[in-house]
């Protein structure tokens, strides 16, 4: 009856590469999490093309790229098309961090892994859960239920539970956290306890983390220092769940009096940060007790910012007044306005910059964090442009092969003479292409969140309804024709002022052509920036460190432990804390692409318990649950309606499903065994005292005690209780009626079976 | 199978098999919904509303039948006063101590709704239940969950499903020991403009506790309904009438609005006349419906990314009756929904007299309130203040209350096929169509429909069967096989309902519970010698070690105790591990020790005489004083004649009583008497009894 449990890890074993692993039950295959690499997007790709067509499952754990970021690839490109499971933020939230990835993306490069439609598509097949509810799968997976729980880190994070009827319970904890945040719970992890199976990964495992109000007092005195010389400060946060919690503190922050940041201005960007804000307000149910309660005792919701300005684009930004704190999206600084404005501002000595994640090696990010000042650095600017003039016309006229060719000369050209400023201004333009081009967005502009923020249920005085940006262009003639404008004959030197003209031109034209023809192009260039602004990281991921993913592991006591993703030293040292803590642990950790076989010997039968045995029993307490020596005869009895139990009764039986022969079925019975048959066994003493409850149960009952070196000494220091190693007690005394009043409490403590 | 008053319940109440569904409210009533549901010595509360045609005490559901301080649990399907309206009465004002568990939207609306409650009922503060502080201190007990999360407390899981109705509403599936209880509280299968119909659930429950409001009623299609709604209030204000709908302030207050809202778009002639929402407490709880739009349907869920339809356009809010302006055609939504009191009431006063004006009732109205009274047409109302008034305007009833129709409950108990069907929340005549109707339906299936009055429980039997699951070494080493019987002992693991068996030593490995050792260690005094104390343990047992070596020489007794005896000190130590069987060796061993001592003390040690020869030696000699004894008191019962004298070497006696011959072989121990049984019975007691007294207990290994 033990079912076979395999577990090949495709990606995220000793190192940092993203989390997916296959995790196999009978013949039933997990995919569990499929990240993507920013860097070099799915390094595991061709390993996952073969086992694509044999996984019945996904479980997604968080909404951020490393997590899904494969997703869409999977099912848009791969054809995946078994159901996908994951909670209800998960799934709106990382459908805002695929957006704004590829978006972001789409800004400076032709993304070509996927689009938007591979997005929707993936979401689609998700099927949304809550915390604690048991799905019980059907076909393949009959038997299996999977559980969400609840995880810290990011909103909607999830420990995937995964259990096989009358088997043993297998959990799936990655980058959870325990500690409660400003937003979010911490995980349940502390409730589990013993589980069968156990996948973590090491990634925190040799970390140590400051202390929370230590990482805030940090990040208020970077923030008002540079304010206070008139730097900007810019924090690069990811899209829609870490960005959350600093969104709501810095809100907070900038409400108190005391804070003196009133005279600054506080601003979030990315592509979707107004639909991130809007989930995030509907998702209360999903936040931490406190928030909740506020919510529900004065209806404030978290999320209803004050003074946090929402921008979708540069130029939203540029009108909130500096200095000012920005949150911009991505965290590694790898893409998006993050990246822009770092390139905008790194030159500044006032500026600062503040990452709040250790972001994967390679990345800008992680080259800051582990050298902040790194002096000139030479980094590549992207960007998506626009052919305009003679480049335009050229575009319709010349064959597909010579615009490639034109293309690459263009792009030569404008790298030489074309200077960073310039490029962020050319920049914001490319957004609104992005978003219309795509087809999938209504933006709503800024207009828009204060009609909604009022949150009032009647008439507003003035209606706004969300509408495609879009500027009417004023054809001036005179008797001789059309103008003939000068600027439309420049190169692109002054493109700035004629942004908007330019920007309808080009959706008019991408009505009329398909994508692939749309007048962008992407051009790339290294440009060396002398970096003279400061560079801090705080921790703000959310994550348990090292020592608390020691105690948990302490307290939770696992009997098989798979350890995943971290650096290589990082998961050495989680093997040897875990050896340490819990010794009874075996404990894995697969090497890449290793089919590592986790099935144990483990024996479990169900029994039908005869009522004559119940009824026999004498139970007795011990913590939570009742205890009671059974002796008894097992005999297999086929089961069919008992005939001796006729009466007008629900009868109800809960058979377990467990066809031992087709056709007739057999179950296992207990009977008692008759008196005289009984052997006698060795007692069991069941509980572990601890000696300061039983002095309090000794003072209860009228007897003095003391403790005086380890040693409880009762009645007048006549008798002594000594607790030696675990569970081990010693109870010494002189010859006295207490010796036995003593023993006969001391007793009432255990269960004795 | 109903039984009136209370319950008796025969045995340990947790191995009791009967499941009791008793009604202290809505049993045959609608309004203050409580359902008490006792299973294997588990309670639980469903509901604790209030009936809004009482006020004060009355209004309670009959809770004083119960013990508050025994509910394990109290589940709160929506927020609405029927069914929540006494609960921060019965958190703070009760011994209750059990756990209050409702979903988000619920638990955030309930705060505002009854806080509205306390302001309208207005009543003398003597018989006001709880003041708005207990209310905000109630807010603390209560525990969220969220639609399909399963939550365990005491053994009792349940979760909740969405249940349509209003914002927030659920229906719970409470699984007890594996037997499942649904209760639908109020439920609609039919979606409308925000809320999805109540789902349905993905397990069969065995016992269905399900509204009737509707009884066998059909409910006319959404669209007639809405259309006739629309076209009553066009005409109404087309004749320069006001129109009076009163309405629960939050639920369906809702999905009017934006039925009106909508209407009035379309209609640009209609722009004219204003419509007035009357509820403070509406717009107090519309960040609730912008915040969990998680529970409601998914036509909302992908509008509100684009706009919020909760904000109007033609509806403007009316803080009170001081603020309107009564000149001309208007619609006013006002709460109460029954026109007990507040607003709602007195614009019904001001404007009932006049034939242009209309009501429209467009919920369910309980028994006893104006609302339910104008539906019957009389001729004159009675004002609140005592007078009576004309009735001249017209008045229409529509109902748009989201509760199930008889289809809808046919068609979902025909998906579910519970066995047991309990009726609850509806009013004594629908209840019983409803039964007999669904009795004809379901003919000649295995269901039974009670629909208990208040106070009546119902009793029903589940015969669970226990299953116990047996894991680790146990499991290995003892396997169940056809046709064969296999000794099976470990130790019973209880928990919530579950049973585990395991051996012993695995019970750390499955278990969080932990095996202890306890070893004693008694010491007394002795004034006697070792040899003493050697000596007269060789009396009490046949297996001791002597180990003489150590500093203090110890004596193993039983292969359990061990006496050690300190000569310097004069005291003897005892030491053993404690469980039942050695605590009684112990004492065998400490009494023995206690004896000696005590003679020791009162006579020279010289006197003691030590037995002759040592160790094997022994059971001889006490052999032969065995067989002294014996001849002693055979010759005591008797007489001195009738035992023959016997000698050292010889192994039988000859035992004559009234000329029965009974002879007693000591080495066999057996009494022979061919004439006389009783002879033979009563000299075989005697000698057995002797043996077992006299002869050292020989220590039987286990």
């Amino acid at each position: 009856m033990t079912s076979i449990i395999k577990f090949q890890p495709l990606s995220g074993v000793w190192g940092e590469g993203p989390p997916c692993y296959i995790l196999q039950i009978d013949e039933f295959r997990f995919l569990l999490d499929c990240g993507w690499d920013d860097l070099t997007g799915i390094p595991y790709l061709e390993e996952l093309k073969k086992h694509v067509t044999k996984i019945d499952a996904v479980l997604i754990s968080y909404p951020d790229l490393l997590h899904l970021g494969a997703l869409p690839h999977f099912v848009g490109n791969l054809g995946l098309c078994c159901p996908i499971y994951a909670t209800v933020p998960v799934h709106k939230m990382g459908q805002m961090f695929l957006y704004d990835y590829f978006m972001s993306r789409h800004n400076e490069e032709e993304f070509k892994h996927w689009d938007l439609d591979d997005v929707d598509l993936a979401f689609d097949s998700i099927t949304q859960l809550k915390y604690n509810q048991s799905l019980n799968l059907s076909g393949k997976g009959f038997g299996l239920t999977i559980t969400p729980l609840s995880a810290g880190h990011m909103i909607g994070g999830t420990v995937w539970k995964i259990m096989k009827i009358g088997e043993e319970d297998i959990y799936y904890a990655v980058d959870f956290n325990h500690k409660k945040e400003r937003h979010l719970n911490g995980c349940d992890l502390d409730k589990i306890n013993k589980p069968s199976l156990f996948i973590t990964d090491a990634y925190n495992a040799s970390y140590i983390q400051a202390r929370r109000r230590t990482r805030d007092e940090q990040l208020l005195a970077g923030i008002l220092h540079t304010l206070r010389n008139g730097g900007n400060v810019l924090i690069a946060v990811d899209t829609a769940a870490r960005v959350l919690e600093l969104g709501h503190m810095l809100d907070q922050l900038w409400r108190s009096k005391e804070s003196g940041l009133h005279p600054y201005s506080l601003a979030l960007i990315n592509n979707l940060a107004y639909n991130v804000i809007e989930f995030a307000k509907s998702q209360i149910e999903w936040m931490s007790d406190k928030l909740m309660r506020s919510f529900e005792g004065a209806r404030n919701n978290p999320f209803q910012f004050k003074h946090v300005n929402i921008c979708h684009n540069m130029a939203e930004l540029q009108k909130v007044p500096g200095p000012k704190v920005v949150l911009a999206s991505s965290p590694d600084l790898e893409f998006g306005f993050a990246r822009e404005l770092f390139m905008n501002w790194c030159q500044d000595k006032k500026n600062c910059v503040i990452l709040t994640t250790r972001p994967s090696c390679g990345t800008l990010g992680r080259l800051l964090i582990d050298n902040p000042s790194p002096g000139i650095v030479e980094l590549e600017v992207r960007k998506r442009v626009e052919l305009r003039g003679r480049e335009l016309e050229s575009h319709y006229r010349i064959q597909r092969e010579e615009e490639y060719r034109i293309k690459k000369e263009t792009m030569m050209d404008d790298s030489d003479d074309s200077d960073v400023d310039e490029d962020a201004d050319i920049k914001m333009i490319g957004i609104f292409q992005g978003a219309s081009r795509v087809n999938h967005d209504l933006f709503i502009k800024a207009g828009m969140e204060s009609k909604i923020e009022s949150g009032s249920l009647f008439k507003a005085a003035r209606s706004k309804y969300p509408m495609f940006p879009h500027v009417e262009e004023k054809i001036k003639f005179d008797d001789y024709g059309e103008f003939i404008k000068q600027e439309d004959y420049f190169l692109i030197d002054n493109v700035y002022e004629k942004e908007v003209v330019e920007k309808s031109y080009g959706r008019r034209q991408s009505d009329a052509e398909v994508e692939a023809q749309l007048p962008t192009k992407c051009v790339s260039h290294f440009v060396k920036f002398d970096i003279q602004c400061s560079v801090v990281f705080i921790d703000f991921e959310g994550r348990s460190d090292g020592e608390s993913i020691q105690k948990i592991l302490e307290h939770m006591k696992p009997r098989r432990l798979i350890v995943t993703r971290g650096a290589e030293e990082a998961v050495k040292s989680l093997i040897a804390v875990s050896s340490q803590v819990s010794p009874e642990t075996t404990i894995y950790s697969p090497q890449l692409r290793e089919v590592l076989d986790v099935t144990t010997e483990t024996y479990i039968y169900q029994v039908k318990l005869k009522d004559s045995l119940v009824s026999s029993l004498n139970l007795q307490r011990g913590k939570d649950a009742e205890l009671s020596w059974v002796e008894g005869y097992l005999q297999m009895e086929s089961d069919t309606l008992h005939g001796d139990d006729t009466r007008n009764s629900n009868t109800k039986s809960i058979t377990p499903i467990d066809a031992m022969d087709e056709g007739e079925t057999f179950v296992a019975c207990l009977e008692p065994m008759p008196l005289l048959e009984i052997t006698p066994h060795d007692t069991v003493f069941v509980n572990e005292l601890k000696l300061s409850d039983f002095k309090q149960v000794l003072a209860k009952n009228g007897i003095g005690s003391e403790f005086s070196g380890g040693v409880l000494w009762c009645a007048q220091g006549t008798i002594a209780l000594r607790r030696q190693d675990a569970g081990r007690l010693t109870v010494e005394g002189a010859l006295s009626d207490d010796y036995y009043r003593i023993r006969h409490l001391l007793y009432d403590q255990y269960a004795i079976l | 199978m109903s039984i009136p008053g209370s319950v008796q319940v025969i045995g340990p109440v947790e191995e009791s098999d009967e499941l009791i569904i008793r009604p202290l409210g809505a049993g045959q009533e609608v309004g203050r919904s409580c359902i008490m549901l006792e299973f294997k010595g588990k309670k639980i509360m469903l509901d604790i509303g209030i009936h809004p045609g009482h006020t004060g005490m009355e209004a309670l559901p009959f809770v004083d039948l119960i013990e508050a301080d025994e509910v394990d649990l109290l589940l709160v399907s929506h927020f609405h006063l029927d069914h929540s309206g006494a609960l921060p009465w019965f958190l703070l004002k009760t011994a209750f101590k059990g756990r209050c568990f409702m979903t988000h939207a619920t638990k955030a609306i309930y705060r505002w709704l009854l806080s509205d409650y306390i302001k309208v009922s207005n009543i003398s503060s003597d018989h006001i239940l709880y003041t708005d502080q207990d209310l905000e201190a109630s807010m603390e007990k209560i525990e969220v969950l969220n639609f399909h999360e399963e939550k365990e407390v005491k053994g009792i899981k349940f979760w909740a499903y969405h249940a349509g109705h209003v914002l927030g509403a659920a229906m719970f599936m409470i699984e007890i020991a594996g037997v499942k209880v649904l209760y639908t509280g109020d439920f609609s299968r039919q979606e409308d403009r925000h809320l999805m119909a109540a789902e349905i659930p993905s397990v069969k429950p065995d016992v269905m506790i399900v509204e009737s409001t509707y009884g066998t009623h059909i409910h006319e299609k959404r669209e007639e309904r809405e259309s006739r709604f629309t076209g009553i209030i066009h005409d109404i204000v087309n004749r320069g009438g006001r129109c009076l709908i009163p309405v629960f302030a939050l639920g369906r207050a809702q999905e009017l609005l934006l039925i009106l809202d909508e209407y009035w778009s379309l209609h640009p002639e209609l722009h004219d006349i204003p419509i007035y929402y009357a509820s403070s407490l509406a717009k107090k709880c519309m960040a609730v419906y912008q915040t969990y739009i998680n529970a409601m349907n998914e036509k909302i869920r992908r509008q509100i990314a684009i706009n919020n339809p909760f904000v109007f356009k033609h509806i403007s809010n009316l803080k009170s009756i001081d603020h309107f302006e009564d000149v001309g055609p208007c619609v006013v939504m006002a709460s109460p929904g029954m026109m007990q009191s507040g607003l709602s009431r007195e614009l019904f006063e001001l404007w009932c007299t006049d034939a242009k004006n209309g009501v429209i009732i467009a919920g369910y109205c309980v028994e006893g309130t104006l609302a339910k009274t104008i539906l019957s047409e009389p001729e004159e109302v009675t004002l609140m203040n005592g007078n009576k008034a004309l009735l001249k305007m017209s008045v229409d009833y529509i109902s748009f209350s989201a509760h199930t129709d008889y289809e809808q409950t046919s068609e979902f108990i025909r998906i579910l096929r519970p066995p047991n069907i309990v009726l609850v929340h509806g009013e004594a005549n629908e209840m019983n169509r409803l039964k007999a109707a669904l009795q004809r339906e379901f003919e000649g299936e295995k269901m039974t429909i009670y629909n208990p009055k208040n106070t009546v429980a119902i009793v029903l039997r589940f015969r669970g069967e226990k299953m116990a699951k047996v894991m680790g070494s146990l499991a290995s080493s003892v396997t169940g096989e056809r046709g064969k019987s296999k000794k099976l002992s470990g130790i019973l693991v209880k928990r919530n309902f579950n049973y585990h068996i395991l051996a012993p030593s695995d019970l750390p490995k499955y278990t969080d519970l932990t095996i202890s050792t306890v070893t004693q260690r008694q010491s007394l005094s002795f004034a006697g010698s070792f040899d003493i104390l050697k000596n007269s343990l060789l009396h009490l047992a046949k297996d001791i070690k002597i180990e003489e070596s150590k500093k203090n020489p110890t004596v193993r007794v039983f292969n359990t105790v061990d006496v050690s005896y300190d000569a310097e000190n004069k005291f003897v130590t005892l030491e053993w591990i404690a469980s039942p069987l050695n605590d009684v060796y112990a004492d065998a061993v400490l009494a023995s020790i206690l004896q000696v001592d005590a003679c020791s003390r009162t006579t020279r040690p010289a006197d003691i005489v030590a037995p002759p020869g040592e160790g094997s030696a022994n059971p001889d000699t006490s052999f032969d004083h065995f067989k002294e004894c014996v001849m002693d008191t055979l010759q005591d019962i008797f007489g001195r004649d009738c035992v023959s004298k016997v000698k050292t070497q010889q192994t039988t006696v000859d035992i004559v009583v009234n000329n029965h011959k009974a002879t007693l072989d000591f080495d066999k121990l057996e009494v022979k008497c061919e004439t006389d049984e009783g002879l033979e019975q009563i000299v075989t007691s005697v000698v057995t009894r002797l043996h077992k007294t006299l002869i050292p207990i020989v220590h039987q290994t286990t």
